[in-house]
């Protein structure tokens, strides 16, 4: 019997150290000195430091606590009235409600975040009437005519999933109570809601206690239904991670994580003292032995039993609930009173210090969030998911939204330092009068590839399709550059709209996907791949391949004498921004020298400011006491024949923009 | 008396109906139409063009369902045997077991996910051990190969690990739950009556932990079936899924909510049936044996 347990045990053992091996990773590389998350360059506690700078985690962390704490306490006061009542009702009623509760508990979570979004905005696109209409007769209270996902939407969707949690927790506890209990103490003359507080709250207690843990959980732990129901406006933890496992996770997730891991675990570990205490005790008393308990808790416990105790009790926790009422308007008071400009910009993709600078500047706060694609922006925008002030597109997005009427003219006479940007990246094709659009960065896509894995020297797109490197070449994981890159090599333009054209591209693709020559498909997390070695190549684009060279020296940058893409990223303005003056300030603060020298610096992407740009060689010297490689500068900064090679996408017209998807689902499969 | 409380399930059914079922009834909505471009802009018709067009997805729907199979089986093999060990366990040992597979829920599902690759990369943390070890030495003198290390992520088994990694807590605790909860005089009178302790396991204790395993089943292959994130992590955007595929109509590339919805609705139908098939073979009792 004794060895039959000894290898039981050793399984149990072997599952958790399967559960436990990715979660010791994540909190060793938290005390990571480097910036990766898989590479070990000594112990540090530079990311818990960083931590209470990092604005997006600390907000998103806020955000995720809030959401949790407010829905687990909605929805198991809500629960457990819903669960009471259901069980009074006869059984014709009580079967069909409880499979409706069931439902999104059987559902996939995506099926659940899907109904809900395409609900909400639905409800969105006919509120605007209802808004006018209540305005109309009635001056009292005035209803905004434009909702949005967001905070308001992501607390219904977590209440909502929650409930079903409370009520089948609660659920079993009713069933066993016994149902005389109640007219027993009827019968004894309680009301019967003197007969809810007194008899049957306290025997379901353990029910409400277990679903409101798991509601919480579920809640902290929830992605999906959050990723749907919150736009963009709105970010949870997960949200924040998602964004980042695209690019790099910084080891600040890790930090936070860490921290509330030990907290759970610590409190778990109290829990669980606590309750072995509680098992012995129970097991002495059952054994007739008298039990030595500390006499101030024999006292504390007495004196909590008196009216004044109770009293105490209940004035205590009505306190604690206000505080906590309190503290959630006064923050969401806090927050909104301000002047504020919502920006929506990519990843990584400013120095976060000039948001910082701006606030103290202005007084205005600055709600920076990020997407990570233009298709994504285009997405939230078109289901009403987002409520941007500024959004800094790429050239094709921005013609497809000034065609379809989205963006808003720019008013130049408040952003005098347009002036400074670059000639030659104004009047673009993209907005050919300049009326809509501030440049903020541009670049060039080329093949990033490892020197150290290939011994030739690499100056054509052949190479990503060459069987020589089967199983070593990343695809670019997105039809638009993915066949672009394919046309350009066949010596076509990456603008045509020749279906015949693009569907050789296209076999071109499938061809070399057949032969095995892609290890994968990746957008972002080609850093963390290229960096490590895991791939020979790559298509990505200039100012990304120069923060990876910091991490990995052998890699390399061409851009192929085929020609390549070539691109603008420019800040543009919605229509009917709700603070058009305010993105104004936010657009000629960015547009600076200044802050063009610093973004060059943090991102590696090239600016469109004339000085900044001729600047930033000798600022660079300044800054780090060394010269500015003139290699790294030109890939940087591609010169005017290089761009000459290159073409710039223009927007694709809407069946052709069909042909590039169902080809693209075509080779995924 | 009953009546007067039957009055607090009103504002649950309400909100039922206005947060559950009409959701799902605007997405039916949104299935059956389509986009039509006309002169003035685009309109809305009404068309089953979204289903019928689905035939280009069915490699999607045979991934999904094939890796969320293998995966529940996979889970179902070490959840049921890890389960019914823990449950002969003394009190304390299996409070801390269930302490400890509830904490890693803490650690956002994505992060540890990440985690995963660096450990499958192609030159992480695993591939480095077998060359440290000589498993890939050994490899190559035995099959004669010559390869540096093994491509485990960006595979289908790579996908499957992710899933059974993540979903695992999820079987081991139903199933966990009603094998604490059986009683154990019908085992002793099952051995009083002669049978041996597999006989024992087979005729009493499998079925009678049958209504954990359903309810097990279902917390795996439901999430699996569906996941998109875990897929892309692991899967290098080579395994695409059905829950990449919905993604990707509403915050992706290809953005038509309608064929998201579409695809979404076919999905929730496949799975209400297999459930309901599944239940069939449980007692019925809709109970969530969670904790």
């Amino acid at each position: 019997m004794k060895k039959n347990r000894f290898g039981g045990r050793a399984l149990i053992a072997l599952c958790f150290l399967f559960l436990y091996l990715p979660i010791l990773l994540l909190i060793f590389f938290s005390f990571n000195a480097g910036g990766s998350s898989a590479v070990w360059r000594g112990f540090s506690l530079r990311w818990y430091g960083e931590l209470f700078h990092n604005r997006l985690v600390i907000e998103s962390v806020a955000t995720t606590l809030l959401v949790s704490l407010l829905a687990t306490a909605i929805a198991t006061v809500a629960g457990t009235f819903a669960a009471v009542g259901i069980y009074s009702l006869s059984k014709k009623w009580r079967d069909p409600i409880l499979v409706v509760n069931d439902l999104p508990m059987m559902n996939a979570d995506i099926v659940t975040g899907v109904a809900l979004c395409l609900f909400f905005v639905a409800f969105f696109r006919g509120w605007g009437g209802i808004a006018r209409w209540l305005n109309s007769w009635q001056s009292l209270i005035d209803f905004p005519e434009r909702l949005t996902l967001g905070l308001g939407t992501l607390l219904i969707a977590h209440v909502s999933f929650n409930l079903p949690y409370v009520i089948l927790n609660v659920a079993p506890r009713l069933r066993q109570m016994d149902s005389n209990l109640v007219d027993a103490a009827q019968d004894l003359g309680c009301t019967w809601i003197q007969a809810f507080f007194k008899v049957i709250l306290p025997e379901i207690k353990p029910g409400i206690v277990s679903g409101a843990l798991i509601a919480f959980t579920m809640s902290v732990d929830d992605f999906v239904i959050s990723y749907f129901t919150a736009g963009s406006s709105t970010q949870t933890l997960a949200m924040t991670i998602y964004g980042m496992t695209k690019k790099r996770v910084t080891p600040v997730v890790n930090a936070v994580s860490t921290l509330m891991f030990l907290a759970v675990m610590i409190v778990l570990i109290i829990n669980n003292v606590r309750s072995a205490k509680q098992a012995k005790i129970a097991a002495k008393r059952a054994s007739m032995e008298p039990v030595r308990e500390n006499p101030r808790v024999v006292k504390f416990r007495e004196w909590m039993a008196t009216p004044r105790g109770k009293l105490t009790r209940r004035v205590t926790a009505a306190a604690l609930c206000a505080a906590f009422l309190v503290t959630v308007v006064f923050l969401t008071a806090f927050t909104t009173s301000r002047p504020v400009v919502n920006v929506c910009s990519w990843g990584e993709y400013i120095d976060e210090s000039l948001i910082d600078e701006f606030e103290a500047e202005t007084g205005i706060r600055v709600n920076y969030q990020t997407t990570d694609s233009n298709e994504t922006l285009y997405s939230l925008l078109e289901l009403g998911g987002a409520d941007y002030d500024v959004i800094v597109p790429s050239d094709y997005m921005i013609s497809q939204l000034i065609e379809e009427g989205r963006l808003e003219e720019l008013d130049y006479s408040q952003i005098p330092n347009f002036e400074l940007i670059d000639p030659r990246f104004r009047n673009l094709p993209y907005d050919p009068e300049n009326k809509y659009t501030v440049p903020y960065t541009w670049g060039t896509v080329g093949i990033i590839y490892n020197a150290a894995m290939v011994d030739e020297e690499i100056t054509s797109w052949s190479a990503l399709y060459d069987d020589k490197y089967a199983g070593q070449v990343l695809l670019i994981n997105n039809s638009r550059d993915a066949f672009g890159i394919a046309l350009k090599y066949l010596g076509y333009s990456m603008n045509t709209t020749d279906p015949n054209e693009i569907r050789e591209a296209y076999e071109l693709v499938a061809d070399a996907n057949r032969r095995g020559v892609f290890q994968g498909k990746v957008m972002d997390e080609v850093f963390q791949t290229m960096e490590g070695g895991n791939a020979a190549f790559a298509t990505y684009y200039a100012g990304d391949y120069l923060s990876m060279l910091e991490n990995n020296e052998d890699l390399r940058f061409v851009i192929p004498e085929e020609g390549s893409n070539w691109f603008v990223d420019a800040m543009c303005v919605l229509k009917d921004a709700p603070n058009y003056d305010n993105a104004m300030k936010w657009i000629n603060f960015i547009a600076s020298t200044d802050a063009n020298l610093r973004n060059m610096d943090t991102i590696w992407y090239a600016s469109p400011n004339t000085k900044a740009l001729e600047l930033y060689p000798s600022w660079y010297e300044e800054q780090y006491g060394e010269e500015l490689d003139p290699d790294i500068y030109a890939i940087m900064a591609a010169p005017q024949e290089v761009l000459d090679r290159c073409e710039m996408y223009i927007c694709l017209p809407r069946n052709i923009r069909k042909l590039y998807n169902d080809l693209w689902i075509d080779l995924g499969i | 008396m009953r009546t007067k409380r039957g009055l607090f399930a009103v504002p649950y059914v309400i909100w039922l109906a206005l947060f559950v079922v009409i959701p799902i009834v605007i997405m039916l909505v949104y299935s059956l139409t389509v986009e039509v471009e006309t002169a003035t802009g685009t309109e809305l018709a009404g068309s089953v063009e979204n289903f019928t067009g689905m035939s280009l997805y069915m490699g999607v729907f045979g991934r999904s369902f094939w890796l969320a199979l293998v995966a529940t089986l996979i889970c179902l093999l070490i959840g049921y045997p890890v389960a019914y060990l823990m449950s002969r366990e003394g009190p304390g040992f299996q409070r801390v077991a269930m302490a400890l597979i509830m904490l890693p829920m803490w650690m956002n599902f994505l992060l540890r996910t990440y985690s995963w690759m660096a450990i499958l990369e192609n030159n992480g943390l695993l591939n480095q051990l077998f060359q440290k070890i000589g498993v890939i030495a050994l490899y190559n003198r035995l099959t004669g190969s010559d390869v540096e290390y093994f491509q485990m992520i960006r595979t289908p088994g790579a996908v499957v690990l992710g899933m059974v990694y993540n979903y695992l807590p999820f079987m081991i605790l139903p199933i966990y739950t009603v094998l604490t909860k059986l009683d154990h005089r019908l085992i002793e009178a099952a051995q009083d009556l002669g049978a041996n302790s597999s006989t024992v396991f087979r005729r009493v204790i499998l079925p009678l932990s049958v209504s954990g395993i359903v309810s097990g089943v279902t917390m795996v292959f439901v999430p699996s079936v569906s996941t998109f994130a875990i897929s892309r992590l692991l899967g290098g955007g080579t395994q695409m899924m059905l829950g990449d595929l919905i993604e990707n109509q509403f915050l992706g590339g290809a953005y038509n909510p309608h064929l998201g919805a579409a695809i979404a609705m076919v999905m929730m139908v496949i799975v209400v049936i297999c459930m309901l098939v599944m239940n069939h073979f449980g007692d019925g009792e809709g109970e969530a044996v969670m904790l």
